[in-house]
């Protein structure tokens, strides 16, 4: 059945195991169809600025998995070892070298995947290669750091829940201030939002820039959208270390959350790995059928000027910029006319570099390459074919849709220096987007915005509990409300509120969760289950969005409305009359 | 929904929560024999607590995979943190290295008088122990610790996301 296992490692017996579990069909066909006719060797960057060393050719690192696969579950290897090649892997030392090939001189790029004439794909196998190293405890130390990151604090650079709403807060004042307009803001945990805008935390940590400039986009299409508070990382090591667990794990978190916010649209920030995992992978890694639309901000943009909900002036980038095709992105998930429609449309001198699409070379940082700082003297080296390719184009700017390609590049035009600055489409386009004057913002804002209420007495039928157990903000929505014609009756804890709803049967109830004694949560749920007041709508209004989950995990009927405190008077009467079908 | 029943004396809790921002008395953190923080729960643990807790341990120095050391919470939420070395990789014997982890935490917990304790599915993830697996193992633990006049009062466990909180409900 196998090689002598008396002399096999504990860690190489589970990782033969293990892969007997990992192989599926499209695996087994590239173990199986190699013909060795080398036309992926010349497809390869690492073979083209090495090449005198056979080590790095696709085909040599494949059978380096192949020889295993042949051993332990093909036949041929079973019965004639010798004759095709096969051989077991043993020791602790042998784990190590296949370690180094399969993240040392691979970035998973699939350019040799695409030119092979029988259809080898060899990243796949390399991923499952990782994936299987992973399982055993060998991987290079960068790829447990973000992996550890990843599974436990739920990003891959371990930015804490504090740091990243500290920055949105941050960016959502900078907004403000620059569209000198307080409805400028990050929506955080926004129910029912058309856009729920996930990104790398790259963003947070190193270019909040990015968050600021897609805000500013959104602000100015008038967009109904929000940012999450947790699962807000597109990103997926998984794709990287080949660990599908991982990947499962946090593309659900993201599906989760959406669903949680009843978001309409989960919007990707530019990341080609985070795309590809996000929108492509993580359905099938996490066995979640999702049940929004998930697309690339590129996308978004772009729908945006051609609807005209932005306008842009392509003369304010006016420095020759090319484009360079993420691997993810374009091979692997065919994004690559849409960017160039975009880029077309905010720059003046687009050049293309060459090859491109789905035949340019990787930034040479791909397949987590940056974490992994052991390798980075051959990776660099490794680069010399994508530094000559920018160089060649004579751009001053090489725009990228991925931020793991923003740092591969920008790490090679420091090694090689190019003098090229690296940019993302989100950030022309922000530079390009003409902002109105004060004046037609707000006109703008407005046709978006909930309509002030015309007819002072629309709200004269209805009779509404207000539940807060701050007196003065009891007293404002009681203003506010009986000037529009409601009868207002208050509440100021959960007993009482209780009491009131049976007895004074109101249309609505506004209803605060953080309150002593009995919180909001558990009257809702009450409220839900007594036959005498389960009709009544009920809006939630909350300073504290997280808090929400008191009411999402009970099993009655969701609430009709949520509104976050601060409340403006345009805003809750919007929302009240539409809960209540006014006008 | 937070789960919980009785197990003897002892209220068992499953909630959804990031252990290292969670008031409790003790939380445990699962260590590798180099007892460094590392990243992870590791790195939040450095940078919520401050110092304090990786010059406890440099004292402690290393232990080896089941056994444990108590440090203090520094600025954290929780007044103490329990370092549990636990199997990690598939390696030789994981269940039962697991079993053992788990009873010496509840063990070394008890012998600084804490009655409140947190867990986290243990050797699940990063660790790649599956959660199933977690999950019988902790239970079958705490069964056998409370069984044997094990003094704790209440013991949380600390799902990370809703993932993990599903894999440990069928346990209430
Ligand atoms: S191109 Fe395909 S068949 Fe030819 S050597 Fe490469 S992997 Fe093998
Ligand atoms: S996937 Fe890319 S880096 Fe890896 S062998 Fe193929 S061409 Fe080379």
């Amino acid at each position: 059945m196998s090689d002598n296992r008396a002399t096999q490692s504990h860690k190489a017996k589970k990782l033969i195991e293990r892969m007997s579990k990992k192989l599926n069909r499209q695996m087994v066909g590239s173990m199986a169809a190699c013909v060795h006719c080398g036309m992926c060797t010349e497809a390869c960057h690492y073979v083209l600025t090495n090449p005198d060393d056979p080590t790095y050719a696709p085909a040599y690192k494949a059978d380096r998995i192949r020889k295993i696969f042949k051993r332990h579950f093909d036949w041929t290897g079973r019965v004639l070892p010798w004759w095709v090649g096969a051989k077991s892997i043993k020791t602790d030392a042998e784990l190590e070298e296949l370690k180094d090939i399969v993240f040392g001189k691979c970035t998973n790029c699939r350019r040799c995947s695409i030119n092979c004439p029988m259809g080898v794909d060899y990243a796949t196998f390399n991923r499952m290669a990782r994936g299987l190293l992973v399982s055993v405890g060998v991987m290079p130390e960068g790829v447990a750091v973000v992996s550890k990151d990843q599974w436990e604090i739920g990003n891959q650079m371990g930015v804490l829940k504090e740091e990243y709403i500290d920055t949105l807060e941050w960016m959502s004042e900078e907004l403000s201030d620059e569209m000198d307009d307080p409805e400028a803001i990050i929506p955080i945990d926004k129910m029912d939002a058309d856009v729920v805008y996930s990104i790398n935390p790259r963003e947070v940590k190193y270019d909040p820039r990015t968050i600021a400039d897609a805000a500013k986009i959104f602000f100015l299409a008038g967009e109904n959208w929000t940012m999450p508070s947790e699962g807000w990382d597109m990103t997926n090591f998984g794709l990287f270390s080949g660990d599908d667990d991982l990947g499962g794990a946090v593309a659900l978190r993201l599906y989760e959350k959406v669903s949680e916010l009843h978001g309409k649209k989960l919007v990707i920030s530019e990341c080609g790995h985070g795309y590809r995992s996000t929108r492509c992978e993580g359905p099938n890694w996490s066995a979640h059928s999702v049940p929004f639309e998930m697309e690339s901000s590129v996308l978004t943009m772009l729908r945006y000027i051609k609807e005209g909900r932005i306008e842009v002036d392509k003369t304010k980038n006016n420095v020759p910029v090319t484009f360079h095709d993420s691997c993810n992105n374009a091979r692997s998930c065919g994004l690559f006319e849409e960017p160039r429609e975009l880029l077309n449309l905010v720059v003046t001198d687009f050049r293309e570099m060459v090859p491109n699409r789905s035949e340019n070379y990787c930034c040479t940082g791909g397949g987590g390459a940056m974490s992994m700082t052991e390798y980075t003297p051959q990776r660099l080296k490794s680069a010399k074919i994508k530094a000559d390719q920018l160089k060649a184009t004579g751009a001053k700017i090489v725009v990228t849709s991925c931020h793991n390609c923003v740092d591969g590049l920008a790490d090679l035009i420091r090694h090689y220096k190019l003098g090229m600055e690296v940019t993302q489409l989100v950030n022309l386009v922000a530079n390009a987007v003409i902002v109105p004057e004060k004046i037609a913002v707000e006109e703008a804002a407005t046709a978006e915005k909930p309509k002030e209420v015309a007819v002072e007495h629309s709200l004269e039928k209805f009779k509404i509990l207000v539940v807060d157990d701050e007196d003065d903000i009891r007293l404002y929505y009681t203003v506010l409300l009986e000037d529009n014609g409601a009868t207002v009756i208050q509440a100021s804890d959960g007993e009482e509120a209780l009491k009131l709803a049976k007895s004074e049967k109101p249309d609505l109830i506004t209803l605060d969760l953080n309150m002593p004694g009995k919180d909001g949560g558990e009257v809702f749920e009450q409220l839900r289950k007594d036959p005498g007041t389960a009709q009544i709508k009920v809006c939630i209004i909350t300073g504290r969005p997280e808090l929400r989950r008191l009411i999402y995990n009970r099993p009655v009927p969701q609430p009709e409305g949520f509104l976050d405190k601060p409340v403006d008077d345009s805003r809750l009467l919007y929302d009240i009359r539409k809960i209540l079908e006014v006008g | 929904m937070p789960e919980q029943k009785k197990i003897q004396n002892c209220e068992l809790r499953l909630i959804q929560q990031d252990i290292t921002d969670f008031e409790v008395e003790a939380f445990v953190f699962y260590a590798q024999p180099n007892l460094e923080l590392g990243a992870g729960f590791g790195s939040a643990i450095t940078r919520r607590g401050g110092q304090s807790i990786e010059s406890e341990l440099k004292e402690i120095g290393s232990l080896s995979v089941t056994e444990a050391a108590v440090t203090g919470g520094g600025n954290l939420k929780a007044k103490y943190i329990v370092h549990a070395v636990g199997p990690a990789f598939q390696e030789e014997q994981i269940e039962e290295k697991l079993h053992t982890t788990i009873l010496t935490a509840l063990k070394k917990a008890e012998e600084k008088e804490i009655r409140q304790i947190a867990f986290p599915p243990m050797g699940a993830g990063f660790y790649g122990i599956p959660l199933d697996a977690s999950r019988e193992v902790m239970m079958r633990a705490f069964e056998e610790y409370l069984s044997q006049g094990g003094k704790m009062e209440e013991i949380v466990i600390c799902a990370n996301d809703a993932r993990e909180y599903r894999a440990f409900q069928s346990a209430f």
